[in-house]
């Protein structure tokens, strides 16, 4: 059975840029409706390190990117607050780095726009107290912490306040074109089991890493990169605010502390395929050995997960092959429009490439400004002022689970002690319809802290029992500790080993669970995670 | 300082040697880094629940069924009992009764409702569920659901009903753990002013399974009183650490430690030997200030394996065992410490020190490395406690093997 939706636009995609662009174009007052195979955020936006670019990073090789970063840092600052950490950053010189770098770095930022200021080692150490004694130069910049989640929950809200719709778990299967036209989009409801028809004037392509899988739907050619980033999460932050090398891009020279837990990162790989996300533990050390050489403290810490992700690069002619092995950071981090009308004779189409988090509604603003023109739409872009809703109380603090706690005198009522998860927030979460622990851990941040869900699970299950007959609660635990599984074998040793060993003799030892509900391919595939 | 037996570690193991080598007159010095198994169990005696994957059904059939270089072969079966039985004694006379035997294996009841093969549990959990059951969880204890349980339960044919008793006022409204309430439940005023809400949830059913938390510091004696307060049988449901029924079973060791004048340091952990040739001759240990040294004629290692912290597993795949680096099979890389499903097989669970039949740690020869060392418990290569379901049942046994080596001497 297939049922018909009509609109103007279809935004294919899920992830910032195309929620993004679904907001840019509600603001715009023009109808559209965006789908995602499986959940918002479950790609590239789901699995990178939060770190909100100040563009210094950018800022002695690709200008051109830094100057977007500084420019959206500042704007996602001013209309998104309640999804950023305020927290800074900083670029440290060791002793093994080139000072000539430092001298080009200190320019590039100046002439990408990006304030940056020189402190003392002794003011560098009374900020970041665990940084390494033997940092030579350290440099100040405007780099902050942002909880994609947070973002992409808050402009969905937006959107569907303003009419237009958003489908997950909605695979786009098929393209209907009558001669240079797509006349619709043909998706899968997963939840029904059944296929839609979505009939429309104008498609945005904004799937990311996995843009050229719609254009090859569409007919279009259009080769993607991937470029794989590894990333590992250690048990507690470590730093304040964010913490740099200064230094040529390379693997692990980036800490982001986010919530309870720090980010190290990333390594920079072309891969074959963008739904490779494998990670080797060779590039776990590296990351853990090059990022203690910023924070010492991080060689005898506690890892708690490794995860990667695939960066969307596009570049306008494909390298010879388009194989793997390379290292990806010569690709421009800067995004492009395509318009497939003057580039491919496909009429009503346009992908949006490249780019990443920071630049997402510039991203966005740039695709519809070119479909709006085409349209024949006069209303401007509103994004750049138009404040998101959750937007009034400030920055993100991350005490601030805490403090809700405290204010409501909630303790017993804390169902997850790393993550300071409450009953009535599992309660409010299963009240608007989740019924997958997995959606319950992105929606309250269940499972994410140093136990790795060895008490939270089991007691989110027990509250999904009370409350409904149907369903197989445990079955969905089961679930979601194999999908927890997956992200930890890289990193299990020392008191990890031993935690990985004590949750298992609980759920296996204590409750007799046998995962006998989770079939072996799902506990093989997956396309989520996130830190 | 001095000791005739140095014993390193307090879980299931340690704690039943150094009570046994007391027992027999030895001096014995027990040395912990911190608590163990026992408050990390399900509050069982776990022998023999599975051989491979399948739940058995009588244990000591099915010990041939094991494989080569299981602590079991080693040890033979008449260790198994009389380290079941020598248990069974000491926690009777500790008012701690288990039921259950060796001959066959019961089921468990769990907070998620499944039915855990074991060998003995304790007398409050002890009961059967037949008829109607109602499955009660206290109001505000969050570590139980009698929901999940109760859905379980009836998948496997019980007549299981959910319901829920309201505490009497006291004085942790706002949070409590499942500690907390088993000590307020030890108060006798507390348990008459819970039985009458107990009793009206649990009202029309034959008997009532609650979570494992009636009573921690006054042995069985909370648990029937309230059963008879009520007038309905009470069961006891293993529930997620700590486990109130181990720290029931740690308690009863350590009152009848102290009676024997075992010296106890716990939160030291033993940190290294001295060696003379091919003997231990004193065991180094964490102090206030400094380390210390014991000097002692036998060492004995109930350290645990790398869930209990007796083996570290290295970044690299290598494994070391930490208070007398003793040689342990490492993996070729840490890949292999871990299957690729949670709930499957754990290849590090197994990791340990390989022994002779005297639990003397061998070398890759299959010599005595050491000729007064002896390795018990979870330490030992071989087996995986959480997947056979074979904790206490190999720490009794080593235990009883270990008492029996060490005594057969009398105490000089």
């Amino acid at each position: 059975m297939t049922t018909t939706l009509e609109t103007d636009v279809v935004v294919v995609g899920g992830g910032v840029t195309g929620v993004a662009v679904l907001r840019d174009l509600a603001l715009r007052g023009v109808h559209a409706i965006l789908v995602e195979r499986f959940d918002l955020g479950t790609g590239t936006s789901g699995r990178w390190h939060g770190l909100l670019h100040s563009g210094a990073r950018y800022a002695v090789r690709d200008q051109e990117s830094a100057r977007e970063c500084i420019e959206e840092n500042t704007t996602l600052r001013r209309i998104a607050p309640h999804t950023i950490e305020d927290i800074g950053g900083l670029f440290v010189l060791l002793p093994p780095d080139d000072e000539a770098y430092a001298a080009q770095f200190v320019e590039g930022c100046r002439a990408s726009g990006i304030p940056t200021e020189e402190l003392s080692t002794a003011a560098a150490h009374r900020r970041e107290p665990l940084l390494a004694p033997d940092v030579r130069l350290a440099f100040a910049v405007p780099d902050g912490g942002i909880d994609s989640w947070a973002l992409l929950r808050s402009m969905a809200a937006d959107v569907e306040a303003r009419g237009c719709q958003v489908l997950v778990r909605h695979p786009i299967v098929g393209v209907e074109r009558t001669g240079d036209r797509i006349t619709a989009v043909r998706v899968h409801d997963a939840v029904a089991g059944q296929d839609r028809t979505i009939g429309c004037q104008w498609v945005v392509n904004a799937a990311g890493a996995w843009a050229g899988d719609v254009g090859r739907m569409a007919g279009v050619p259009l080769t993607m990169i991937a470029g794989k980033g590894v990333m590992v999460v250690m048990a507690s932050r470590y730093v304040r605010g964010v913490v740099n090398a200064c230094r040529k891009p390379a693997d692990g020279d980036i800490i982001v502390p986010q919530h309870e837990v720090a980010i190290l990162g990333t390594t920079s790989e072309q891969v074959s395929s963008a739904d490779d996300i494998s990670v080797p533990p060779a590039d776990v050390d590296r990351m853990i050995d090059m990022c203690a050489q910023m924070v010492p403290a991080i060689a005898s810490g506690r890892v708690l997960r490794a995860f990667a992700g695939s960066r969307p690069l596009y570049k306008p002619e494909a390298p010879a092959g388009g194989g793997a092995g390379g290292d990806t950071r010569e690709v421009s981090r800067t995004f492009t429009v395509l318009d497939h009308a003057s580039r491919d004779g496909l009429d009503n189409m346009f992908s949006i490439v490249g780019g990443k988090l920071t630049t997402c509604r510039q991203m966005a603003e740039a695709v519809v400004d070119r479909l709006a023109e085409r349209m024949g739409v006069t209303e401007p872009c509103r994004t750049a002022t138009e404040v998101l809703p959750g937007a009034d109380h400030g920055h993100h603090q991350v005490a601030a689970p805490l403090a809700r706690v405290e204010r409501d005198q909630a303790y017993g009522e804390l169902i997850c002690e790393c993550e300071l998860v409450t009953r009535g927030q599992v309660r409010e979460a299963v009240a608007s319809g989740l019924t997958e622990l997995e959606d319950l851990r992105r929606k309250v941040r269940l499972g994410y802290g140093p136990c790795q869900a060895a008490f939270c699970a089991w007691r989110a299950a027990g509250m999904l029992a009370e409350g409904s007959e149907e369903g197989d609660p445990v079955a969905g635990l089961e679930r979601f500790l194999e999908e927890r599984w997956r992200g930890q074998q890289s990193t299990i040793w020392g008191d990890q080993a031993r935690q990985a060993l004590l949750n298992h003799a609980i759920y296996r030892g204590i409750f007799d669970l046998r995962g006998d509900g989770v079939p072996d391919e799902a506990a093989a595939v997956s396309p989520e995670e996130g830190a | 300082m001095r000791a005739d037996v140095v014993v390193v570690g307090a879980g299931p193991a340690g704690l039943a040697t150094a009570t046994r080598l007391a027992e027999a007159g030895r001096q014995v010095l027990l040395l912990a880094r911190g608590n163990g198994f026992t408050h990390w169990g399900a509050g069982s005696v776990d022998v023999l629940g599975r051989v491979g994957g399948e739940p058995v059904e009588r244990p000591l059939e099915a010990l041939d069924r094991l494989p080569e270089g299981h602590p079991y072969h080693l040890i033979g079966q008449a260790a198994v009992r009389d380290g079941l039985d020598w248990f069974s004694r000491f926690t009777a006379a500790a008012g701690l009764a288990h039921r259950g035997d060796l001959e066959r294996n019961r089921g468990q009841v769990t907070a998620f409702g499944t039915l855990r093969p074991t060998c003995l549990v304790q007398e409050p959990a002890a009961g059967e569920l037949s008829g109607r059951v109602a499955v009660v969880n206290f109001a505000g204890f969050r570590d139980f659901s009698s929901a999940l349980c109760a859905q379980r339960l009836r998948r496997a044919g019980i007549d299981a009903t959910p319901a829920s008793a309201p505490l009497p006022a006291w004085d942790h409204d706002r949070y409590f753990t499942g500690v907390e309430l088993a000590r307020a439940i030890d108060d006798a005023g507390f348990r008459r002013r819970l039985a009458p809400g107990l009793a009206r949830a649990a009202a029309g059913a034959d008997v009532a399974v609650v979570p494992a938390v009636l009573g921690v510091g006054r042995g069985h004696e909370p648990w029937a009183d309230l059963q008879s307060l009520v007038g309905t049988p009470l069961v006891e449901a293993a529930i997620a650490p700590p486990s109130i029924p181990g720290l029931r079973l740690f308690a009863a060791y350590r009152a009848r430690l102290e009676q024997l004048g075992v010296r106890w340091q716990f939160g030291f952990p033993a940190v290294g030997v001295e060696r003379d040739g091919d003997r231990v001759t004193a065991v180094r240990s964490e102090g206030a200030s400094r380390v210390l040294a014991t000097r002692c004629q036998e060492l004995v290692l109930a350290t645990g394996g790398v869930a209990g912290n007796g083996i570290e597993a290295n970044r690299d795949g290598t494994l070391t065992e930490r208070v007398a680096g003793l040689p342990v099979d490492g993996f070729g890389d840490r890949l292999g410490f871990l299957g690729t499903r949670f709930l499957g097989d754990q290849p590090l669970a197994a990791a340990g020190v390989r022994v002779d039949g005297e639990l003397r740690p061998m070398d890759a020869s299959g010599a005595p490395l050491l000729a007064n060392v002896r390795c018990v418990g979870g330490l030992l290569a071989g087996h995986d406690p959480t997947v056979e379901g074979s904790r206490e049942g190999v720490a009794l046994a080593t235990a009883a093997r270990v008492a029996a080596l060490l005594t057969a001497t009398p105490a000089r």
